[in-house]
C-alpha cells in the first residue's frame, strides 16, 4: 500500500539455461568471447539453415517445472513471435504460446515473516536474442549474436504480489529454487537471470489499474526502486487525473526513474503461429518421472531438515538454505561439529569477512574443512573464542592453515591443569594485599585476578579452567 | 471483409514493407479475397478437431548438447554489408 493504493505485481522472469551449446543450433553459449565467435549460421539465420532442438535443454526447462512445483505438458509447440529488431537476425523469436512446456505451478515466498504462495502461469523455452551495443560509434549500432540462439526459460507469475518487497522476494526465491537445480547460474550481473515487471495500481475493493511493464531489471535493487517509482508515478498520474496507458517502459539505473519506451502506435503485434520447421515437442511419461527421481533436495525442505537435524534457529536456516553454495558449505563443515558453533563462524565470521572482500562463497579464502579444523580447536579449548577470531584473520590473509599458525605463533590455549595452578600461585604470591581485600568481602577484585593472570600467560590461559582454579584458590 | 488502408499500411510497416500509394487498391483488393477466403475456412465445424501444427505425425528430433563453434568472425560477417571490429554494424538504432 502506497498513499491508500494497492499495489499489483506480475513478473516474468528470463533465466539463462546452463547448458554447453544453444538450444537450437551447436555453438557454444560461453559468456565473455571475442563478438560474433560463437555464431552458426543457423543463428546468424542464413537461408535454408533448420533449428534442432538440444534435449538438456529441454529436460533443465522439465527440471525447473518440477521445481517450482508444475505442471509438465506431454506436449508443447513452438511458435513463431515476429518482430523486426537488429539483433534477431531470423526476424522472429522461436518461443513458445499457446502450448508451453510447463503449465500452473506455485512457489512460496516470505512475506514479513509470514509464507505466502505466488502462483506460477506457465514457464516457455525460447530463444535469446543478440546484444547491441549502442555507444561504441556516434552513427552506427553495433551487434553480436553470440548471446543469439542461447535457451532462455521463461517464467511467467500470477500477478499475485502487492509490494516491492514481495516481487523482491519472488525473483530471490525463483532464483535459489534454480540454483538448487542447477538449471540457470542466475548471474544477474551478467545477465543470466533478468526480470521484466508488471505494476498497476488500484484502491481497495475497486477494479485493477491499467498495468505498465518495466523490462529488463538486472539486480534485486533496481526491481525494488523501479516499482517504488513506477507505482508512484501511476498514483500521481492518476491524481492528477490522467490515463494510464499500458506500456512498456525503462527503468534508468541512474536517474532511478522509468520512463516510455515505445510510443503507442508502434503497440507491438507479434503475429504468433506455429513455426513449420520445428515439430510438437512430445514428452514420454517415463521421461518426466526420470527426471522428477533426480531432483535435488530443494531450500524449503533443506530449511525444514537443518531446523529439525542441526537444531538450527527458522531464521538461521532461512539465511543458510537461501543460497545453495552457503548451505553445502555449511554442511560440510557442520558434519560431526556443534551446529551452534558453525552457524555462528559461518553467518558471522565467514560472512563478514566475505562481505569485506566481496567475494562469493565459492571464492571463500577459508574451504570448509580448514573452518572445520579451526572450529575444532574451539570446541576442544585448546584455542579460546578470542584468539580463534585472530587465526581467522590470519588464515584468509595469508591462506594458511589453522594448524600452522598456532603452531608458529605459539597460540594454543594453556589447558593443562598444573600449569595452571602454577600460574594462579604466581599471581596470588605477587598481590598479598588484594588477596587480603578479597577474602574481606571485596569480590570485585576477582576480575582483577583473572586479568593479571591472563596477562602473565600472554593470553594463553584456558578461561574456563582458570575461573574454576582462581575460585576454588581463593576460596579455601 | 474489406481490408481498409489503415490496415494495409499497419501490415506494411510490421512486415517492413514500403506500400506504393498507387498499390492501395489492387492490395486492398487482394487481401480482402485472402481473408475472405480464410473466412470461408473458418466456417468450418472444428469443435472436436485439434489444432495441427504440423502435418507429419511424429514429434521433435532431439540432439545431444555438445558444443562445436565451426563458424569463425570472419565466415559470419563474410555477407553483412557493413562490419566493424567483429561486430555486425546497423545505422544507429536507439529505443
Amino acid at each position: 500500500m502506497i498513499n491508500g493504493w494497492e499495489l499489483v505485481i506480475g513478473i516474468e522472469i528470463h533465466a539463462q539455461i546452463k547448458s554447453n551449446s544453444k538450444l537450437f543450433s551447436s555453438s557454444s553459449t560461453k559468456f565473455g568471447s571475442g563478438p560474433n565467435s560463437q555464431v552458426s549460421l543457423v543463428d546468424a539465420a542464413m537461408p535454408g539453415m533448420l533449428p534442432v532442438i538440444n534435449k538438456f535443454c529441454v529436460e533443465q526447462a522439465v527440471r525447473s517445472g518440477i521445481g517450482l512445483n508444475a505442471k509438465i505438458n506431454n506436449k508443447s509447440i513452438f511458435d513463431r513471435k515476429n518482430y523486426f529488431y537488429q539483433d534477431l537476425p531470423q526476424g522472429y523469436q522461436i518461443s513458445q504460446f499457446k502450448d508451453p512446456i510447463v503449465g500452473n505451478g506455485f512457489i512460496e515466498i516470505d512475506s514479513e515473516g509470514q509464507p505466502k504462495k505466488i502462483g506460477i502461469e506457465r514457464l516457455h523455452l525460447e530463444q535469446d536474442a543478440g546484444k547491441s551495443l549502442h555507444d561504441q560509434d556516434p552513427k552506427f549500432t553495433f551487434v553480436d549474436l553470440n548471446r543469439s540462439g542461447i535457451a532462455l526459460m521463461e517464467i511467467v507469475s500470477m500477478p499475485d504480489m502487492k509490494s516491492a518487497d514481495e516481487a523482491v522476494e519472488y525473483v530471490k526465491k525463483v532464483r535459489s529454487i534454480l540454483r538448487y537445480l542447477d538449471t540457470c547460474d542466475g548471474n544477474m550481473e551478467q545477465g543470466s537471470l533478468r526480470a521484466d515487471v508488471n505494476v498497476s495500481v488500484n484502491k481497495p475493493g475497486e477494479a485493477l489499474g491499467t498495468r505498465c511493464e518495466i523490462k529488463n531489471l538486472n539486480s534485486f535493487k533496481y526491481i525494488h526502486s523501479a516499482i517504488i517509482y513506477e507505482a508512484k508515478r501511476q498514483i500521481k498520474a492518476i491524481e492528477s487525473g490522467e490515463n494510464i496507458i499500458q506500456e512498456t517502459r525503462l527503468y534508468n539505473i541512474d536517474t532511478g526513474e522509468t520512463r516510455s519506451m515505445r510510443s503507442k502506435e508502434d503497440a507491438h503485434d507479434y503475429r504468433y503461429f506455429p513455426d513449420p520447421d520445428l515439430l510438437p515437442l512430445v514428452l514420454e511419461d517415463n521421461w518426466i518421472k526420470k527426471i522428477k527421481s533426480s531432483i535435488p533436495e530443494l531450500p524449503d525442505k533443506k530449511k525444514e531438515r537443518f531446523i529439525k537435524e542441526y537444531g538450527l534457529s527458522e531464521y538461521d536456516s532461512s539465511v543458510i538454505v537461501s543460497d545453495k553454495s552457503t548451505s553445502d558449505y555449511f554442511e560440510k563443515v557442520v558434519q560431526d561439529r556443534n551446529p551452534k558453533l558453525v552457524t555462528t563462524w559461518v553467518t558471522s565470521e565467514l560472512f563478514s569477512i566475505l562481505n569485506k572482500k566481496n567475494l562469493s562463497i565459492d571464492e571463500s579464502p577459508i574451504p570448509p574443512n580448514q573452518l572445520g579444523d579451526l572450529i575444532d580447536y574451539i570446541d576442544s579449548g585448546k584455542i579460546s573464542s578470542r584468539q580463534a577470531k585472530d587465526i581467522f584473520e590470519e588464515m584468509c590473509e595469508t591462506g594458511e592453515t589453522a594448524q600452522n599458525i598456532i603452531n608458529e605463533k605459539g597460540l594454543s590455549q594453556i589447558s593443562d591443569e598444573s600449569e595452571l595452578k602454577k600460574l594462579v600461585e604466581s599471581v596470588l604470591s605477587l598481590n598479598p594485599e588484594n588477596v587480603e581485600k578479597y577474602k574481606n568481602g571485596k569480590d570485585k577484585l576477582f576480575g582483577f585476578f583473572v586479568g593479571e593472570a591472563m596477562k602473565l600467560s600472554k593470553g594463553k590461559a584456558n578461561p574456563k579452567i582458570l575461573n574454576e582454579l582462581l575460585k576454588s584458590k581463593l576460596n579455601s | 471483409m474489406e481490408f481498409d488502408k489503415d490496415s494495409l499500411y499497419k501490415l506494411g510497416k510490421l512486415s517492413k514493407i514500403q506500400i506504393d500509394d498507387s498499390k492501395l487498391e489492387s492490395l486492398s483488393s487482394d487481401l480482402a479475397s485472402i481473408i475472405k477466403f480464410i473466412d470461408r475456412l473458418k466456417s468450418i465445424d472444428t469443435e472436436n478437431v485439434d489444432p495441427t501444427s504440423n502435418s507429419l505425425d511424429q514429434s521433435l528430433v532431439m540432439r545431444e548438447d555438445i558444443a562445436s563453434d565451426v563458424n569463425t568472425a570472419d565466415e559470419i560477417l563474410e555477407n553483412a554489408p557493413q562490419n566493424e571490429l567483429d561486430f555486425f554494424s546497423v545505422p544507429k538504432v536507439i529505443e
